[in-house]
């Protein structure tokens, strides 16, 4: 925030300034030229944001209130019709508590793997830069290359896990064909998928926290979690603020691997909502509700982003 | 020099500013042609030897064997003739096809002829985007030619609008080498309480240190085999319009299928039954006349033998058909549509049909394809090859709500997978998913009765 108003304000400072300096006939002219060349910078890049981002909204807000089925030549106006229609529907309403479920999993589970690898990749270790390395692998890897890697080490007759299953003495379970499991797995793919990236934000925030403040705890005879609780953790607020915001933003999102490994089944055991609304759009041709969904997820994810920027902000510590 | 500089600096990025935006407002009006304002989807360079023929785009929905053919059926009709070009271009599954070929009617930017899945043609036709091809027919190729129970399915009101091509029913595979080793006789059983007799049997083989069970459930799509367990129950998804999947005989079926999961322990939800089977994870599997040469392939290198049957009888004996077929879109102009019927024309000589069965494992849909020699040396020579074929006349066309509500076939599936891994009761799945079927059902009713 505080940069734009810095650019906002250097901007009106140069006006003033650029006001100041030539004879009153010729300001016009010379405002104006400034006015087209700003419009230059900016209409390309708003009419992009306009086209790709704010009229897919508006559009989508739109198609909410029809009945379309994506082929016939007019939309048929239904009001709030396809609201109502999802909540009240029992499917939908379980796919929104896995989809609590799934995110909350997600984003907590890898919020802490990932300062835990971080803080473990801070130390002083033999071969840290190798393990760094493959702790951020799996964030460059496609989905589609993850859920075929993962489906295998899941397969309960040939896959990788079998075998440390039955070194306690258990069957493997069927993971991606057992209502109980398939979700588990899921979020521990995305847990292996997300942990690195998270560690490498973690690590860099890490880097930066200055070793004067350890030093002055170390004096006082504070102990490590001590430290960390009441320095490192504090520290790297910006840091968790950025991760846990963007984190459940991403994870709202998630389709690749769930398309791949489950296709939302069994049943409906991992019908995320972004799942819903692909199955409503394309394969059930219904476009109002698959967008009256989307509305709702995208009211969803304002108001908790809102509700973080609130409440997490406050705890912010930007040194 | 400097203020000229600057000023060149600034025109230069407010010009490519300028260009940018007009790219772009040249990018979303382009794309039209054509008078009704379709134009043809697009695709590689049209080699220079046919670029003064009529192109045809063909969107279809095949890979591997299936997928080499219709290339190699592509390439030798080009060869063959001096007026049209085709090109195949492949899109996908069956639904990701449907998926793009919706994409491509609401940009305005379509192919000519599309294989359809025997679900997803319905879609298109309720929509009126598929053009009756009736008038085709003539001398280049009859209505006769082709097998008339697989035609039929593609006739709505009296007019012709999905042509067969890929058509495939589920056969009863078997491991021949694991039933011999069960002290089991060498065919397929009659009756499923014959087979579930038989299971005891296979109960305590091991293959590779793994129990081997009887039969596995697709999760995807296991609807369709499913089908015709309910028919062979004596029951149907729907009777017309009529939902009846929450009936006692498919009830029945169901409950069946959840036993043999949960109580005999012989059975089983699987990604890939197919792959479980190639793998000796089963001994029995229902699944498509389209999956032999896979089979046989995977029997060779694992040096078992795999045995065809019927379907076994409860009530009845019947299976479904099912798979795809040509259809064609109306709004392709008058030209293109005649040019990609030479195509048609030429997918349904009797020669052309027989290589694209014997490549595939898909049934002959062109009657007179069974008496080419290789075919026929084919069909003699391998059991296997000519359950399928003998398979025909107990074949019934699919239930209406399955073939035409949109979604249908999802809800049932999903519906089934709460059986086969949750250990839900059928009743309480099959009422579910029967309120839901009415549902889709209502909203399509009207538009439905008017197409049929």
């Amino acid at each position: 925030m505080s940069a734009v108003d810095a650019r906002a304000g250097a901007r009106s400072a140069d006006t003033v300034g650029a006001g100041d300096r030539p004879p009153p006939r010729r300001r016009r002219p010379r405002h104006l030229r400034e006015y087209l060349l700003f419009l230059a910078f900016i209409v390309p890049n708003f009419f992009f944001v306009i086209v790709f981002a704010y009229w897919p909204v508006i559009y989508n807000a739109y198609l909410s209130l029809t009945s379309w089925n994506m082929l016939a030549p007019v939309k048929e106006f239904v009001g709030l019709t396809n609201y109502t229609d999802l909540l009240t529907d029992g499917d939908f309403l379980g796919t929104l508590r896995i989809t609590v479920i799934f995110v909350l999993g997600i984003v907590l589970g890898s919020m802490v793997l990932g300062l835990a690898i971080a803080v473990l990749l801070n130390e002083k270790l033999i071969g840290r830069g190798f393990v760094r390395t493959m702790a951020f692998a799996p964030h460059i890897l496609s989905g589609a290359a993850i859920g075929t890697i993962w489906l295998f080490i899941f397969d309960p007759n040939y896959g990788l896990l079998r075998p440390i299953f039955g070194v306690v003495g258990l069957a493997s379970p069927n993971w991606m064909t057992s209502s109980k499991w398939a979700l588990p797995g899921l979020i521990i793919v995305y847990l292996w998928k997300n942990m690195g990236f998270i560690a490498t934000v973690y690590l860099a925030g890490l880097q930066n926290v200055p070793r004067d403040l350890y030093e002055a705890a170390a004096i006082d005879g504070s102990g490590p979690w001590h430290t960390f609780r009441k320095i490192t953790f504090p520290m790297l607020s910006p840091v968790t603020f950025f991760l846990v915001i963007t984190t459940t933003i991403g994870t709202f999102q998630a389709f690749d691997i769930i398309a791949l490994m489950t296709g939302g089944g069994p049943g409906n055991s991992t019908t995320i909502l972004s799942w819903f609304i692909y199955q409503q759009a394309f394969k059930a041709f219904d476009a109002g509700h698959a967008a009256a969904a989307a509305m709702l997820m995208f009211v969803v994810l304002i108001i908790i982003t809102a509700l973080q920027a609130r409440f997490l902000e406050r705890k912010v510590h930007y040194r | 020099m400097v203020a000229p500089a600057r000023l060149s600096r600034r025109s230069l990025l407010a010009a490519s500013g300028g260009a940018a935006l007009a790219l772009t407002a040249a990018g979303c009006g382009g794309g039209s042609g054509g008078g009704n304002g379709f134009a043809q989807a697009s695709g590689d360079k049209v080699p220079d030897k046919y670029a003064k023929r009529t192109r045809v785009v063909v969107w279809h929905a095949y890979s591997g064997n299936p997928g080499t053919a219709i290339t190699e059926l592509a390439k030798r009709f080009n060869e063959s003739q001096s007026d049209v070009y085709v090109e195949a271009q492949f899109q996908g599954t069956y639904d990701e096809t449907a998926q793009k070929v919706t994409a491509a009617v609401q940009a305005k930017k379509i192919p000519d002829l599309v294989t359809f899945s025997e679900v997803n043609w319905h879609n298109f036709y309720l929509n009126d985007l598929l053009e009756p091809l009736d008038g085709y027919f003539g001398s280049g190729l009859k209505r006769s030619a082709y097998n008339q129970k697989l035609l039929s399915e593609g006739v709505l009101k009296d007019k012709l609008w999905w042509l067969p091509l890929a058509r495939s029913t589920p056969i009863f595979y078997y491991n021949k080498t694991l039933f011999h080793k069960a002290g089991l006789p060498d065919r397929g059983p009659a009756t499923w309480d014959e087979w579930r007799d038989w299971s005891k049997q296979i109960k305590g083989l091991k293959v590779k240190g793994k129990q081997v069970k009887m039969e596995a459930y697709q999760k995807v799509d296991g609807d369709w085999q499913f089908q015709g367990s309910v028919w062979q129950w004596g029951g149907a998804y729907s009777n017309g319009l009529n939902v009846a999947i929450d009936q006692d005989p498919a009830v029945a079926a169901g409950e069946w299928q959840r036993e043999l999961i949960f109580k005999d322990k012989m059975a089983y939800m699987a990604d890939s039954p197919s792959v479980d089977f190639q793998n000796q994870l089963i001994a029995t599997l229902v699944t498509s006349t389209g999956g032999l040469q896979g089979m046989t392939e995977a029997a060779e290198k694992g040096k078992w033998e795999v045995g065809t049957a019927f379907v076994p009888k409860k009530e009845q004996q019947v299976v479904p058909t099912g798979g795809g077929g040509f259809g064609m879109l109306a709004y392709s102009p008058k030209d293109r549509k005649q040019a990609a019927w030479k195509f048609i024309e030429f997918c349904g000589k009797a020669e052309n049909s027989a290589y694209w069965t014997l490549t595939t494992g898909y049934l002959p849909v062109i009657d007179a394809a069974v008496d080419e020699p290789d075919l026929k040396k084919r069909l003699a020579d391998d059991p296997n090859f000519s359950t399928a074929v003998k398979q025909l006349d107990i074949v019934r066309k699919e239930d209406e709500v399955r073939l035409m509500v949109p979604n249908a076939n999802i809800l049932i599936y999903t519906g089934l997978q709460k059986i086969w891994a949750n250990n839900t009761p059928a009743k309480q799945v099959f009422t579910d998913v029967a309120g839901q079927l009415k549902k889709a059902t209502d909203k399509v009713r009207k538009n439905i009765e008017k197409h049929i």
